[in-house]
């Protein structure tokens, strides 16, 4: 019984095992794994192909054309800014909690953070026709008084994810430089080198860690209300606006909880083969997994709760325009779209209630793929669903992806994925310090906790 | 100091090596530093107390740059507003309430920058020298105890480490 191997392993799991397990991950790979990174890079190859013949042929190329002029690209957007959250939430919310199952997935999931918001930022200068002036989205005055409004929730948008990748980075490196510091004292050649200029020479003294502990707290309790307002200045975006659909007042929290869902279902997807391919089942155990889906099924409820909300609201209000609007996007044209989103972020979920499918790997692995696309249809439909019929009926046009999208979407797993594969094998995935700090209480609450017989 | 010595304790366990720290602080032997692979509760808790160091001083930098954050963007956003005086339906030149926003991002941004800008300096970083009694193994799965002192007292503090329950005690020349 796997469960049984994972919970024997942690009992017996001293310092030097998690260091172990964590170098092994790092040791030189083989070709399997540059293949699957040639193949990432390939497909980022091929999208930047093809937004080079957009830049060259213009938006033309795209499906994009009246009414609907916001649609996969900032569909997108949204998806990997919401992916984002669940790595903050992992850090630094439960970091402030002091939930100690976040140890061994934290790092993971940071990572994650960090390359899709760098992966989201690309999207806005993807969708821009001349994104050769892609610096105007700067707010800075300039000499032909072309003047920022401030006023904008495109302007807060700048802000808010610029502070966010730069606070998540800094997140990040921060509590790399133990672990690098672990890894310079073993290694040699190059990889001594390398990681001796990026530990920067501590040595874990008293006074290191005692300034490291309260800049990692004070850092971890600006990440959570950073968290909250990202995701919320990025649903304004939509909710400021006068269109039927999006102008909406429950949209900061119902994006929030629905980064978080989405967020954990991209931890899952990555580490449940991750785990299997480096070996390290016995640093993240299903109990984890069980924790993260635990989160999964309690942020899907608040998403239906969510759903049921905002078309209750539509029905009380009885504005004939936001029925109209309701009513295409249940029983339209692309109602199936919103059916395939309540389907994968509502129903399937719900699964999860079972203990025996938390522990299952298979089962969350599928869980989490249907969490993922779900997440992407919800923000598709709220996107070019609702600006598709957002005008009087005679200008209806329902948005059809072409290839060039479709192909960029693509493109945006494959860097995604590139980046997070280089990095799981030069810098530490799991983190050592603080495996170390809480493997105590690790190996008795595996013992005592665990509450399920069965697991595979 | 000429004659100087530093004896290196090593520990398996933090709380040992905290007992260490207390045991050095009631004979008043104030002079040395640790080193652990996490940031032990129980090691950092013996060290304040011998150093009364109270709270790190990293916060300071941090409440500095949040106000420093907030008053810049405060001054970006009304200044720009001002500088562009245009009147649009009525509405206020400078609207302090969607500048909120801005300026809450950018309080969290120079705060941040402050924390890591305070940690590096505060914790001596980046450094190219190593400490004294710097061992590979207080990175991985032991916990460090370094004490400098004259020759003739070395016995006694070794004994102390070694009650506390150092399971090697190294001596090095100053």
């Amino acid at each position: 019984m796997a469960a049984a191997v994972d919970q024997s392993n942690y009992h017996n799991l001293s310092f030097l095992d998690v260091d172990r397990t964590a170098q092994r991950v790092m040791a030189p790979a083989g070709l399997k794994y540059w293949l699957w990174v040639g193949f990432c890079a390939f497909l980022v190859a091929v999208g930047g192909s093809f937004w080079t013949r957009q830049i060259y042929e213009g938006l033309g190329v795209t499906g994009y054309g009246q009414p609907t002029l916001w649609a996969i690209y900032i569909t997108d957007f949204v998806f990997w800014v919401g992916i984002a959250h669940s790595g903050t939430l992992i850090s630094a919310v439960l970091f402030l909690f002091r939930t100690r199952w976040r140890t061994a997935v934290y790092r993971c999931a940071e990572t994650m953070t960090v390359f899709a918001v760098l992966t989201a930022g690309l999207f806005p200068i993807v969708h821009l026709g001349r994104p050769w002036f892609f610096y105007w989205l700067c707010p800075y005055p300039n000499e032909r008084y072309l003047q920022p409004d401030f006023r904008s929730p495109l302007t807060w948008d700048f802000f808010a994810i610029s502070t966010y990748l730069t606070t998540s980075t800094l997140f990040l490196s921060m509590g790399l430089i133990p672990d690098i510091a672990n890894q310079r004292d073993i290694s040699i050649g190059w990889r001594k080198k390398f990681y001796s200029v990026l530990a920067c020479g501590w040595q874990g003294t008293d006074r290191q860690w005692r300034n490291f502990s309260m800049a990692y707290l004070l850092l971890a309790g600006f990440a959570t209300p950073l968290v909250l307002s990202v995701h919320s200045v990025v649903s304004w975006d939509f909710a400021t606006m006068q269109t039927p659909g999006m102008h909406s007042t429950i949209f900061a929290p119902y994006f929030v909880a629905g980064a978080i869902f989405s967020g954990c279902a991209m931890v899952l997807t990555l580490i449940i083969p991750m785990r299997k391919m480096l070996h390290i089942e016995d640093l993240v155990t299903i109990w984890h997994l069980d924790s993260l889906a635990k989160v999964i099924l309690l942020t899907s409820l608040v998403i239906t709760y969510s759903y049921s909300t905002e078309a209750f609201l539509v029905y009380y209000a009885q504005d004939p325009i936001e029925m109209t609007t309701f009513y295409q996007r249940f029983f339209g044209h692309q109602g199936y779209l919103f059916g395939g989103m309540v389907l994968c972020n509502c129903l399937i979920p719900l699964l999860l209630f079972s203990p025996s499918i938390r522990t299952n790997t298979i089962w969350l692995f599928v869980i989490s793929i249907f969490v993922n696309i779900g997440m992407w249809l919800e923000r598709f439909v709220l996107i070019a669903g609702s600006l598709s019929v957002a005008t009087i009926p005679s200008q209806w046009k329902f948005y059809v992806p072409k290839v060039t999208e479709v192909m960029i979407t693509i493109a945006s797993f494959g860097w995604f994925l590139m980046n997070f594969s280089l990095f799981t094998k030069f810098l530490p995935i799991v983190s050592m310090t603080e495996l170390k700090e809480g493997v105590g209480w690790l190996r008795k609450s595996a013992r005592n906790t665990y509450p399920y017989g069965k697991a595979s | 100091m000429s004659g100087d010595i530093e004896l290196i304790g090593v520990f398996s366990d933090d709380a040992q090596c905290a007992h260490a720290i207390e045991k050095l602080h009631h004979a008043s032997i104030v002079e040395f530093h640790t080193f652990s692979p996490f940031p032990s509760e129980k090691m950092l808790e013996a060290v304040d107390e011998v150093r009364e160091w109270g709270r790190s001083p990293v916060r300071k930098f941090v409440l500095a740059g949040g106000i420093t954050g907030a008053i810049t963007a405060l001054v970006l956003t009304v200044g720009t507003s001002w500088e562009w005086n245009l009147n649009t339906g009525g509405r206020p030149i400078a609207s302090i309430t969607p500048y909120i926003v801005i300026i809450f991002e950018m309080m969290i941004l120079f705060g941040v920058l402050g924390a890591v800008t305070s940690f590096f300096i505060k914790s001596g970083l980046p450094s190219f020298e190593s400490a004294t009694g710097y061992r590979t193994r207080f990175g991985a799965d032991r916990f460090g105890l370094v004490v400098r002192t004259a020759e003739s007292d070395s016995a006694k503090i070794e004994a102390m480490m070694r009650e506390a329950g150092a399971e090697e005690v190294v001596r090095e020349a100053a």
